[in-house]
């Protein structure tokens, strides 16, 4: 939680939360109810699942795609954005410079995000999760 | 912007335009880059599958919580381990992580 709280000082970011890769239990700060949280959670969860996907694809059709494994996504709305960046996620509003700084933060405290992110996130799924998809 | 103006983003390594079913249009590739016009257009096609699936969030959450502010989408990014795909519309501009200006990334793929 101590990256969540070094969001939430940020001016502008409305929530910031984390969840578990498995999906099985999730927090958060701000401006969400617990349902919405465990919504959002579910929704950063399923979209960090499926850009890893489409980045192992990718991967498979070039030597060295520099794409995998993905470190994060950023969806951008009218007048609110959501960052996620490794099992880390950020709704804020778009502000001048927010959305880089925001990025800059969650990149450089989450670290890389390494290749365990997909034996976690594929765990439910049974079998030998280290193997690759393709 | 065209796509010679979006190479001009920090750290652009290629620019690309696509259909609405996601068929690479058009592309600029920075010299040297490994990206490949293959990659780019399974790239292509990725982008308009996560705007649909973030559309159809977006209108989902709206709906749901009644929280406002994701419609219309401005555009959608993954960011890779070297390199983020910023991409709105038909139009996507690639980006070295380390140089990346995001919110330069997304005006460019706004603009008509």
């Amino acid at each position: 939680m101590r990256i969540v709280k070094q969001l939430m000082v940020i001016p502008g970011v409305i929530a910031a939360g984390e969840y578990a890769y498995r999906g099985d239990r999730f927090s958060y700060e701000g401006a969400l109810t617990d349902e919405f949280a465990r919504m959002a959670s579910i929704l950063c969860r399923a979209n960090t699942l499926s850009v890893n996907m489409q980045a192992e694809i990718l991967d498979s059709f070039s030597e060295s795609c520099g794409c995998r494994p993905v470190q994060g996504w950023i969806v951008r709305g009218a007048q609110v954005s959501v960052c996620s960046v490794g099992n880390y996620f950020a709704l804020i509003e778009n502000r001048d410079e927010l959305l880089n700084d925001v990025m800059t933060i969650m990149r450089a405290k989450v670290g890389d995000v390494e290749d365990d992110l997909l034996v976690n996130l594929y765990a439910r799924l049974g079998g030998d999760t280290k193997e690759a998809l393709y | 912007m065209n796509l010679e103006d979006m190479m001009e983003l920090p750290g652009a390594l290629a620019a690309f335009t696509f259909s609405d079913k996601g068929d690479l249009q058009s592309h600029v590739l920075r010299e040297g880059t490994e990206m490949t016009p293959q990659v780019l257009d399974l790239l292509a096609r990725s982008c308009v599958a996560n705007m649909a699936i973030a559309g159809m969030e977006a209108r989902g959450w709206e709906a749901v919580t009644g929280q406002g502010g994701f419609q219309p989408l401005q555009g959608f990014s993954v960011v890779g381990l070297e390199w983020s795909v910023v991409v709105n519309g038909n139009r996507g501009v690639v980006v070295r992580n380390r140089d990346a200006d995001y919110e330069a990334a997304f005006n460019a793929v706004q603009a008509a």
